[in-house]
């Protein structure tokens, strides 16, 4: 195709009022696209010019916020970042995102997928208060120690992994790879003190022993984050924390408070304040 | 930590069981295959050759023994599935009830051969 090129594609997509619809049902809408239009370009087409009643998330159109997860010719993308061309087929099907509940046409409810993530605490955890009644100081990482963990906080929540997980197909209590992830990051961050509250979460039923390592989540990940492997991580911490080998972490200082580091250029004190 | 404590026993048992069996195995199919590597052994599918085992303190514990960690990892795989299942409350229950007393029965039927054969 070249870039001035325009060619006709049919977007079949699945449709679902609450409000009208018993159940879900399919509508094919004919779409110009030129080399490097996205699927959501294609959706964002339909909605302006013909149908305007067409439902689905998007906010960034960057691949950044996550919002526009769908599954595109039976597998979940973000549709920003997913150009028509790369299926090479004149029709997509366009359904919203499975093991997630919908609300209308290509929008999932991600309640319950939101609720796992805050059920693992997934915040820096301090057992000392210093970090709030001292705000002027820092703590210390080191290159390395920031490495351990940087891969996992690349998550931005689209829920595309569990979509992608069969096992969270199966089993709609389990915790689900993204939540999983992010329990690996805050227990690798040499910041954060909730190694055994959090252990204690993901160790129930329904938890981390249920995931069947089909890796379907790393590979659907549209930001590389790598779940699987966070699993795989955070399963052997998990065993030697149980057998009581546990991994010690260096934990972070705090570092000096700035008032006795002077910098080179002196902040005036309107900005200070 | 009951699910962590579980699981190390879903994966000992499974390896154990796995070593065991492969022994068995080895000395009731793989004959050639042993006599490749300087051990001979013949005819052990034959009623003496199993009967001469059964006599044997060292073959009545292994098989003891790979049934134990057979049926332990059975039963612990049956469990974590009927989790999995969603079950309600009470059926969980039930099924754990039932997964142990198939288990135990199964080991009591299985042991009884090469224990009574061991007596006579």
């Amino acid at each position: 195709m070249g870039d001035n090129d325009i060619k006709t594609v049919i977007f079949t997509v699945q449709r679902f009022n609450p409000e009208k619809d018993k159940n879900s049902y399919f509508q094919s809408f004919q779409v110009p696209v030129k080399r490097g239009t996205t699927v959501l370009e294609g959706l964002l087409y339909i909605r302006e010019n013909i149908d305007s009643s067409l439902a689905f998330r998007t906010s960034c159109r960057m691949g950044i916020c996550g919002s526009c997860a769908m599954y595109i010719n039976g597998y979940p993308h973000l549709a920003c970042h997913t150009q028509v061309e790369e299926f090479h087929s004149g029709k997509l099907v366009i359904k919203p995102l499975p093991n997630h509940k919908i609300i209308k046409d290509l929008v999932p409810s991600l309640s319950e997928f939101f609720e796992k993530h805050k059920e693992v605490h997934p915040y820096i955890i301090r057992h000392d208060s210093v970090e709030i009644e001292e705000r002027q100081g820092e703590f210390l990482q080191k290159p390395e120690e920031l490495s351990a963990f940087l891969q996992f906080s690349y998550c931005i929540k689209c829920g595309i992994c569990v979509a992608a997980c069969p096992t969270a197909a199966s089993d709609i209590k389990f915790l689900g790879p993204q939540a999983l992830s992010q329990v690996y990051r805050y227990c690798a961050d040499n910041r954060d003190e909730g190694l055994e509250e959090r252990l204690s979460i993901v160790e129930k039923d329904h938890g981390i022993w249920n995931c069947h390592f089909a890796s379907a989540c790393s590979e659907a990940c549209p930001k590389g984050v790598d779940p699987a492997f966070a699993i795989q991580l955070l399963r052997r911490r998990l065993l030697m924390y149980s057998m009581h080998l546990g991994i010690q972490t260096q934990r972070t200082k705090f570092a000096d408070k700035p008032d006795t580091v002077k910098g080179k250029i002196e902040v005036p004190q309107y900005t200070a304040k | 930590m009951k699910n962590t404590y579980l699981q190390l026993v879903q994966m000992i048992s499974g390896i154990l069981a796995g070593l065991l069996l492969a022994v068995h195995i080895g000395v009731q199919r793989l004959d050639v295959i042993l006599g490749f590597l300087g051990i001979y052994v013949s005819n052990t599918l034959s009623f003496n050759s199993m009967i001469e085992r059964a006599k044997q303190i060292s073959w009545v514990t292994l098989y003891i023994m790979l049934l134990f960690f057979a049926m332990l990892h059975a039963s612990n795989g049956l469990y974590k599935i009927s989790v999995e299942m969603n079950l309600s409350r009470t059926s969980l229950r039930l099924s754990i009830i039932f997964i142990i007393l198939v288990g135990l029965i199964f080991f009591i039927l299985g042991a009884y051969t090469p224990i009574t054969l061991f007596m006579k």
